[in-house]
């Protein structure tokens, strides 16, 4: 667990701090998001975590131990760190930049090199063919993987992620959000991670916390943010399409009704779908209903236009 | 696969300079080439020491002087370029600056009464000449670094050594020795004129043939240094290009 207690940050020469008394605690094992428009203080406080900057009040703890307690350089290695442009460094083979940290924590060559050619792996490339590359050789989606793998070289239990596929076109960009969705499921890491996309953060976030001029504003599930946005700046920020956003994350198991009215053998979705889909479907066919398929595509239930706003009427906890 | 520096490289520069060392073994062929240029001259070649003798030095007042401006150029460019020396860097560009526009004259003219005649001042001088361009390419490599990644060195957590010798220096050297391909090149030329002050080398004949109207040994000590500051810059040319090709700029 890391807990911003009371927190600030002024830079020389701003008139507001870049963090302005952040309390905040981010559960051990879950991804919090942490967003807001640009000069909000999201970069600052990740940073703050890793000691790359220090606040002028207030602590940043890990597990209850003030990171102000650890000699820097000792606090950064068992942090795994990723950034928007990766900050691979282009002298080192891949191996060698994922190495770096176990190379710092004198780890044994064989062990290191196991050790690349695993995490390679986990981030979906093939070790043997990408080990011996050198970063200008990659495109920007095995870069950013790269650099995510790097990341997790030392086995970290803490991650900080800065904008970390944010330099790279759209579609990639959501293959590497999904890799990392099933990736953290399994290694089930305390990660904090900066974006400024709002998708992103849906997508990926356990927690979402929306920043602005230095402030938490809110502090939510990325479902309740999107239900009960804090104020106008949020509702804002989240965008008009707010509740099409929540539908992607409602599975349509939420508002499933029997086989009952389908008239276009057609117009069907997948169990395991969002409701999002499940609209767009309703749209596509012009009916007011349609069915649902298990694996083997059987029609197992249905969805209807009225069933997806009755959902959306029943209070969130 | 390794990249970066390969013999290859040097290939050229090494042909060149053995053929450069040939021709100076064959003052007889030289004579008889400068009898034909200057007909009514007698001596057409500094006798006082053999060419082999006068690039030997001229090479020695380069090393040394180059090796002591490297140092002092790079340290500097680091040190201003780092922590609380950054608040230095103003004054040692312009500092850097001042010793550049110090004519070399000058500082022999300073520099004898203290340092004696010979060697000593002329090292000085070409030390204080050959600075400016390696610490102001320490200090544009230096600041022109990727911030990603000086920033992904510290924060996985290299102490600030660590991330000097293994990701900054190597990243930045390309830039850096442009500019001792710069202060080196300089060097050769500027040398020549510590053969007022009595250092020898190949401004000998130079001077020599200016003070006694031969233009034979004149021309004689112009072509060899010319001809070595190639040979040195095709050589740093190669290796500023392998340093280019190890961070992955440039293939």
């Amino acid at each position: 667990m890391i807990t911003f207690d009371h927190v600030t940050k002024r830079y020389e020469g701003t008139a507001r701090p870049a963090v302005d008394d952040l309390s905040l605690q981010i559960p051990e094992g879950e991804t919090v998001v942490l967003i807001g428009p640009s000069g909000c203080g999201k970069s600052t406080s990740l940073r703050m975590v890793n000691r790359l900057i220090e606040p002028d009040s207030g602590t940043v703890s890990e597990n209850g131990r003030d990171v102000r307690d650890f000699p820097p350089e000792e606090l950064r290695r068992q942090i795994g760190y990723a950034i928007q442009g990766v900050g691979l460094f282009p002298h080192f083979t891949v191996g060698e930049n994922i190495g770096v940290v176990p190379r710092l924590l004198g780890w044994e060559p064989a062990r290191i090199t196991a050790r690349v050619e695993e995490l390679l792996g986990l981030v979906g490339l093939d070790g043997l063919a990408y080990m011996d590359k050198y970063p200008d050789e990659l495109s920007g989606g095995e870069a950013q993987r790269v650099g995510v793998a790097r990341a997790l070289a030392a086995d970290p239990p803490v991650l900080l992620m800065d904008e970390p596929f944010g330099a790279v076109d759209p579609l990639t960009r959501e293959r590497l959000q999904s890799e990392f969705v099933d990736i953290q499921a399994r290694l089930k890491k305390t990660v904090v991670f900066v974006t400024h996309d709002i998708d992103e953060a849906v997508k990926l976030g356990d927690r979402i916390a929306i920043m602005r001029e230095g402030r938490l504003i809110q502090y939510d599930t990325p479902e309740r943010v999107l239900a009960y946005p804090a104020d106008e700046f949020v509702a804002g920020f989240v965008g008009a399409e707010r509740a099409l956003k929540r539908l992607s994350l409602a599975p349509i198991s939420e508002a499933l009704d029997p086989a009952v009215g389908l008239n276009d053998p057609k117009a069907t979705v997948p169990l395991d779908s969002s409701l999002r889909t499940a609209l767009a479907r309703i749209i596509e066919f012009g009916v007011p209903v349609v069915g649902i398929t298990d694996e083997a595509g059987n029609v197992v239930g249905s969805v209807s236009i009225e069933s997806i706003v009755e959902r959306f009427k029943r209070p969130l906890l | 696969m390794r990249r970066g520096l390969t013999a290859r490289l040097f290939l050229w520069p090494t042909v060149a300079f053995a053929a450069y060392l040939a021709l100076a073994s064959m003052p007889g062929a030289w004579s008889t080439v400068l009898h034909a240029v200057f007909p009514s001259e007698t001596r057409v070649l500094y006798q006082q020491a053999s060419m082999f003798e006068l690039i030997g030095r001229t090479l020695e007042l380069v090393a040394i002087s180059s090796v002591l401006s490297i140092v002092v150029g790079v340290l500097l460019g680091i040190l201003v370029t780092h922590g609380a020396g950054t608040d230095f860097l103003d004054v040692v560009t312009d500092l850097a600056n001042l010793g550049q526009t110090f004519p070399p004259v000058a500082v022999f003219t300073l520099a004898v009464p203290i340092l004696g005649f010979g060697v000593m001042p002329t090292v000085l001088a070409l030390t204080l000449y050959g600075v400016l361009p390696v610490l102001q390419n320490t200090i544009a490599g230096m600041r022109t670094l990727p911030s990603a990644i000086v920033e992904s060195a510290a924060g996985m957590g290299m102490s600030p050594t660590q991330s000097l010798l293994r990701i900054e220096v190597p990243l930045a050297a390309p830039v850096i020795l442009a500019g001792v391909r710069v202060s080196v090149v300089v060097n050769v030329a500027t040398s020549t004129v510590g053969a007022i002050a009595g250092a020898g080398g190949l401004g000998a004949p130079i001077i020599s043939g200016l003070v006694n109207a031969d233009p034979g040994v004149t021309l004689q000590g112009a072509v060899l240094i010319a001809a070595l500051a190639l040979i040195l810059d095709a050589y740093l040319g190669a290796l500023e290009k392998g340093a280019a090709r190890a961070v992955g700029i440039g293939r």
